[in-house]
C-alpha cells in the first residue's frame, strides 16, 4: 500500500537520513521513536505537506510526487495531533470539510457528501452530536470528529499523528480499537505515530523504530520491540516480556537512575 | 418558546444549504434597502418618506421627480451618495475582517489590529500630499499601502516553524505603531486648513469623496467576489492550514488571493473614509453568532450587515447633534471597543 524509499530530509541538520520501509495493505502500522527522531517529519512527507530532499513515496502503486493535492486528498486521510478550533463550526460542518476534494471549489455539498459524512460519524460514534459546535466538545469527542473528517472521503490510507496523546486510558483503547476496526472491516491501511509502546504492541501488525532520523528496525512488534532495541533507541532502561493476555511484547519502564540503584543492590 | 428551546435552536444548527443562504441574504438585502431609505429620509432638513422614495426612484430610472429643487439636491446629491458610501465602506471593512479572521484562525483579527488600515492610511495621505490633483490616486495608494503592510507584517510574523498566529498579530501591532507615528508626523506637519481636513478624515468620516463612489464600489465588489470564491477553502483553512493542505486545498494560492482581496477592500474603505475601527471585528462575529461559521454565509452576510451597521452609525453621527456632526469613527469605536473586550474575555 505504501512504500518509502531512501527518504532524506533536513531543516538545518538532517532529520531523516535514508529511511526506507513499506506498509502492507490493510495493516495497522505503528511509527515509534523518541522526540526529535523524525516521526513528525516522516508523517508530513507521507501526507504531502513536505517534499523529501531525495527519495520517493509510492502510495497505492503511484508516485506521490506526481499526484495533485486533490488526488492525494482522496487517497490519504490525515488526523493532526491536536487541532485548536476557535470557530464554533458544528461537528457535521467540520466532517463535511472532508469532502472538499470530492466536490466543487465553490457551491454546496451534495446528498452523497452528506451520506458519506453521516457514515463517517456513525463509525466514529459522533453522529449524536452532529449539530453541536465543536468548540463545546470534550478532547476525546473532538479527536473523533477530526477522525470522522479524515474518513469522510473514504481514504485508502489513514495517517494519524499521536491520536491518543491527550486521551485518558479508556479513550486511548477505544480510539485504537476503532482504528483497528477500520483496517479490518473497511480494508483501510493505518499509519499511527505514538509514544504508547504497549498500545502499539497490542494493536499494531507492524512497527517502525526511528532514532535520530535512522530507521533502526521495521517489522512485527515482536521482532522490533526487543529490550536491546528499545533501550538503545530511547536511551533508558526498560524491561520487555510477554503480555499474559495477548502474548504481545509488554514494556515496563525502569529508567536509568532506578536501574543503577537496583544493580548496585544486586552487586554490592 | 422557552429559553432552552431557543438556545437549542440556535446551537443545534442545520448545515448551510443553498436555500438557507438565499433566504438569509434576501432578508438582509430587504433590511439593507429599508434602512437605506430610512437613513436618507433622516436629517436636519425634513423630507417626507414618500418624497424620498420618489427621488430615489427618479434617480434610478432617470426620470424627474415632482419635488422641490432643494429637496432633490439634499436627497439625491448629498444624502444618497453618503448613504451608499456607508454601505460600500461597511461591506468592505466587514468582509476584510472576516477574511483576516479565517486566514489567521483568530476571531479577533481585524484590519485595524493588523496595521493594514494604518498602511492604507499612510498610502492615502501620501497621495493627498504629493499627487492631490488625481482623485483616483488616493484609493490606489491606499491599496498599495495595505498590500505592502500585510506583506511586511506577514514576513515579520513568519517563524522558523511557519507562521504563528500570535507572532503575526504581534508583528501587526508593532507595524501599526510605527505607521501611526509616521501618519501623525505627516498630519502635524501639514498646514492649518488641510490639517483639519486630513485629521477629520483620518478618524473616520464619510462626508466627502462622493466623486469616488463608483470606482470604490467597483474595487469593493471585486474584493468581496474574490473572498467569496475562496469561502469553502477558507472554511478548511480556518481549522488548520496544514490539515487543509491534506484535504486538497491549494493553501498558498488561497492565502495570496484572499490577502490581496482583503487588502483591496481595506485600501478602498480607508481611502474614502479614513480608519473606521472595529467594523471588521464585530460584524463577522455577530453574523457567526446567529448564522454559524460557514464562510459561504459569513462573507456575503457580513457585507450586508456591515453596510446596514455603518449606515445606522453614520445616520446617528450626522443627526444626533445636528447641524453639527459627530465623528463616525468615534461612534464605531464607542460600540466596538466594549464588544472587543467582551470577546477577548470570552475567548480566554
Amino acid at each position: 500500500m505504501l512504500e518509502a524509499r531512501n527518504l532524506k530530509f533536513s531543516y538545518t541538520k538532517p532529520v531523516l537520513k535514508d529511511v526506507s520501509f513499506s506498509v502492507g495493505s490493510g495493516e495497522l502500522f505503528a511509527v515509534l521513536g523518541p522526540n526529535g527522531s523524525g516521526k513528525s517529519t516522516l508523517i508530513k512527507i507521507i501526507v504531502g505537506m513536505l517534499k523529501p530532499e531525495s527519495g520517493t513515496v509510492v502510495v497505492d502503486g503511484r508516485n506521490a510526487a506526481s499526484m495533485s493535492r486533490r488526488e492525494t486528498a482522496r487517497v490519504i486521510g490525515y488526523v493532526a495531533q491536536e487541532s485548536t478550533v476557535r470557530f464554533p463550526l458544528t461537528a457535521m460542518e467540520l466532517v463535511l470539510q472532508g469532502r472538499f476534494a470530492q466536490g466543487r471549489l465553490i457551491g454546496f455539498e451534495s446528498e452523497r457528501d452528506v451520506s458519506e459524512a453521516e457514515w463517517a460519524m456513525r463509525v466514529t460514534e459522533t453522529i449524536e452530536f452532529a449539530a453541536r459546535p465543536v468548540t463545546e466538545l470534550s478532547g476525546g469527542e473532538r479527536q473523533r470528529v477530526m477522525l470522522a473528517r479524515a474518513l469522510a472521503v473514504r481514504p485508502r490510507l489513514l495517517v494519524l499523528d499521536e491520536p491518543v496523546a491527550n486521551l485518558d486510558i479508556t479513550h486511548q483503547v477505544k480510539m485504537l480499537e476503532l482504528i483497528q476496526r477500520l483496517t479490518i472491516k473497511e480494508g483501510m491501511t493505518a499509519i499511527v505515530v505514538t509514544h504508547e509502546l504497549n498500545l502499539a504492541a497490542e494493536f499494531a501488525m507492524s512497527a517502525l523504530l526511528l532514532k535520530n532520523g535512522d530507521a533502526i528496525a521495521c517489522g512485527a512488534p515482536r521482532e522490533v520491540m526487543t529490550r536491546s532495541a528499545l533501550r538503545a533507541v530511547f536511551d533508558t532502561d526498560l524491561l520487555v516480556d510477554d503480555s499474559p493476555v495477548s502474548g504481545a511484547p509488554r514494556v515496563t519502564l525502569i529508567g536509568r537512575q532506578r536501574s543503577e540503584e537496583l544493580n548496585s543492590r544486586i552487586e554490592p | 418558546m422557552s429559553v432552552k428551546a431557543l438556545t437549542d435552536q440556535i446551537l443545534m444548527r442545520e448545515r448551510l444549504t443553498a436555500q438557507r443562504l438565499a433566504t438569509t441574504l434576501a432578508a438582509l438585502a430587504i433590511l439593507l434597502i429599508a434602512v437605506g431609505v430610512f437613513s436618507v429620509a433622516l436629517g436636519s432638513e425634513h423630507v417626507g418618506l414618500t418624497n424620498v422614495i420618489r427621488i430615489i426612484a427618479a434617480e434610478i430610472t432617470g426620470g424627474a421627480a415632482e419635488v422641490s429643487r432643494e429637496q432633490r439636491i439634499i436627497i439625491a446629491d448629498i444624502r444618497l451618495p453618503r448613504v451608499l458610501m456607508a454601505i460600500v465602506v461597511g461591506a468592505a471593512l466587514a468582509v476584510a475582517g472576516s477574511a483576516y479572521q479565517a486566514l489567521l484562525r483568530n476571531p479577533l483579527a481585524d484590519p485595524g489590529i493588523l496595521g493594514i488600515s494604518s498602511g492604507a492610511a499612510l498610502g492615502a495621505i501620501s497621495a493627498t500630499i504629493f499627487v492631490e490633483s488625481i482623485a483616483i490616486s488616493r484609493p490606489v495608494a491606499a491599496f498599495a499601502g495595505a498590500v505592502i503592510t500585510i506583506a511586511v507584517v506577514y514576513a515579520l510574523g513568519q517563524g522558523r516553524q511557519g507562521s504563528g498566529t500570535e507572532r503575526l498579530i504581534l508583528a501587526g501591532v508593532i507595524i501599526n505603531a510605527l505607521l501611526s507615528s509616521i501618519v501623525i508626523f505627516l498630519v502635524t506637519s501639514a498646514s492649518g486648513a488641510r490639517q483639519r481636513n486630513v485629521l477629520s478624515w483620518l478618524i473616520g468620516d464619510l462626508s466627502g469623496e462622493s466623486r469616488l463612489l463608483l470606482p470604490v464600489a467597483l474595487f469593493v465588489l471585486i474584493g468581496i467576489g474574490a473572498v467569496y470564491l475562496n469561502a469553502r477553502s477558507l472554511n478548511l483553512m480556518m481549522i488548520g492550514e496544514q490539515e487543509a493542505l491534506t484535504l486538497g486545498v491549494e493553501a498558498r494560492r488561497v492565502k495570496v488571493a484572499v490577502y490581496l482581496a482583503a487588502s483591496l477592500l481595506t485600501g478602498a474603505a480607508v481611502a474614502v473614509s479614513g480608519a473606521i475601527g472595529f467594523v471588521g471585528l464585530i460584524i463577522p462575529h455577530a453574523v457567526r453568532l446567529v448564522g454559524g461559521s460557514d464562510n459561504r454565509l459569513v462573507v456575503p452576510a457580513s457585507a450586508l450587515v456591515g453596510g446596514i451597521f455603518l449606515m445606522l452609525a453614520d445616520t446617528i453621527a450626522r443627526t444626533v447633534v445636528a447641524p453639527r456632526e459627530l465623528n463616525l469613527g468615534v461612534i464605531t469605536s464607542l460600540v466596538g471597543a466594549p464588544v472587543f473586550v467582551y470577546l477577548l474575555r470570552r475567548t480566554n
